[in-house]
């Protein structure tokens, strides 16, 4: 059965490291915000934020593990950076008129 | 038959991953209004966020990623045909959404007694910058409840499946499909979180 190969992939201990990476990740942004980095504090806390939505994608939505030519692995990235540019973008727009 | 169960199972799965896709696109607009907003009212944004609860919001962020979690080892527990598993991990997942949705209530109902809402005479007191942002927090989550709402309901749906045998071992997309949705509203909160209640 080829589900077999994929719950060996991924099995209960890695999903539980995954969710205590989480925990630990979302201990630092909090604390981290307590710490008044001023202009930065938007940066580190949108970095945390991807790192985390990227660890959720890779493990629990199990991109990491897509078979075949793997299209969503390179497809959801590809959109979240074309989104990232769109904003940066959006920010020329409004910062130079 | 197997190679065609297989495809058909490849199809729903990519019909679910376009739809995931198109919901980044609908939060994605409103992050757009947000970045902008913020860019224009800096230290407004600053201020009203520091009235939302950061406790409230960090024990919803942990309940989100827990549920994450237990909805996953849901869908594990069904692939090696435990359904008793699956079923108590599954109504673990609602119990976690439930109360995120609960939390979430008293935040609002505190704000909104304190005649904070779009269009309260109280809010329109106050400058334009933090009009925008209860604006956009209320619309942006309350936007994530209701797709979190939707969430509960498919989770309770499939929960009955499982237990009737609909869905099982052999026919597992579903649920499959249901968690890569739980993890979607999961992904959007955790934006959300830093962008509402951690502007320093």
């Amino acid at each position: 059965m080829e589900n077999k190969e994929e719950f060996l992939a991924i099995n209960q201990k890695t999903y539980i490291a995954v969710w205590v990476g989480l925990i630990i990740l979302t201990g630092i942004t909090v604390s981290v915000a307590g710490r008044h980095l001023g202009r930065w504090g938007i940066a580190v806390a949108l970095a945390i934020a991807a790192a985390k939505a990227g660890v959720v994608l890779s493990y629990f939505m199990h991109l990491k593990y897509e078979k075949g030519i793997g299209l969503f692995k390179w497809m959801i990235p590809g959109i979240m950076v074309l989104f990232a540019l769109f904003i940066g973008l959006t920010f020329f727009d409004v910062a130079f008129r | 038959m197997d190679v065609h169960e297989n495809q058909h199972s490849e199809g729903s799965k990519t019909g679910m991953w376009l739809f995931i896709l198109s919901e980044i696109l609908l939060f994605g607009g409103l992050f757009i209004l947000y970045a902008v907003y913020r860019f224009k009212h800096p230290s407004a944004f600053h201020l009203a966020a520091e009235e939302l609860s950061r406790p409230l919001g960090t024990i919803n962020t942990l309940i989100l990623i827990t549920s994450s979690l237990t909805m996953a080892l849901s869908i594990l527990s069904l692939k090696k045909g435990d359904r008793r598993s699956s079923l108590m991990f599954l109504a673990a997942t609602l119990f976690l959404g439930f109360l995120f949705l609960l939390i979430k209530y008293f935040e609002w109902a505190g704000k909104i007694s304190h005649q904070i809402f779009p269009d309260s005479p109280r809010l329109l007191e106050r400058n334009q910058g933090e009009i925008l942002f209860y604006g956009l927090y209320y619309s942006m989550t309350g936007l994530h409840a209701l797709h979190l709402l939707v969430g509960l309901g498919v989770l309770f749906a499939m929960g009955f499946l499982i237990a009737k045998q609909k869905v099982n071992r052999a026919n597992i997309v579903p649920l499959e499909n249901s968690g890569l949705y739980w993890h979607l509203v999961d992904i959007i909160w955790i934006f959300l979180f830093p962008l509402f209640y951690l502007i320093t």
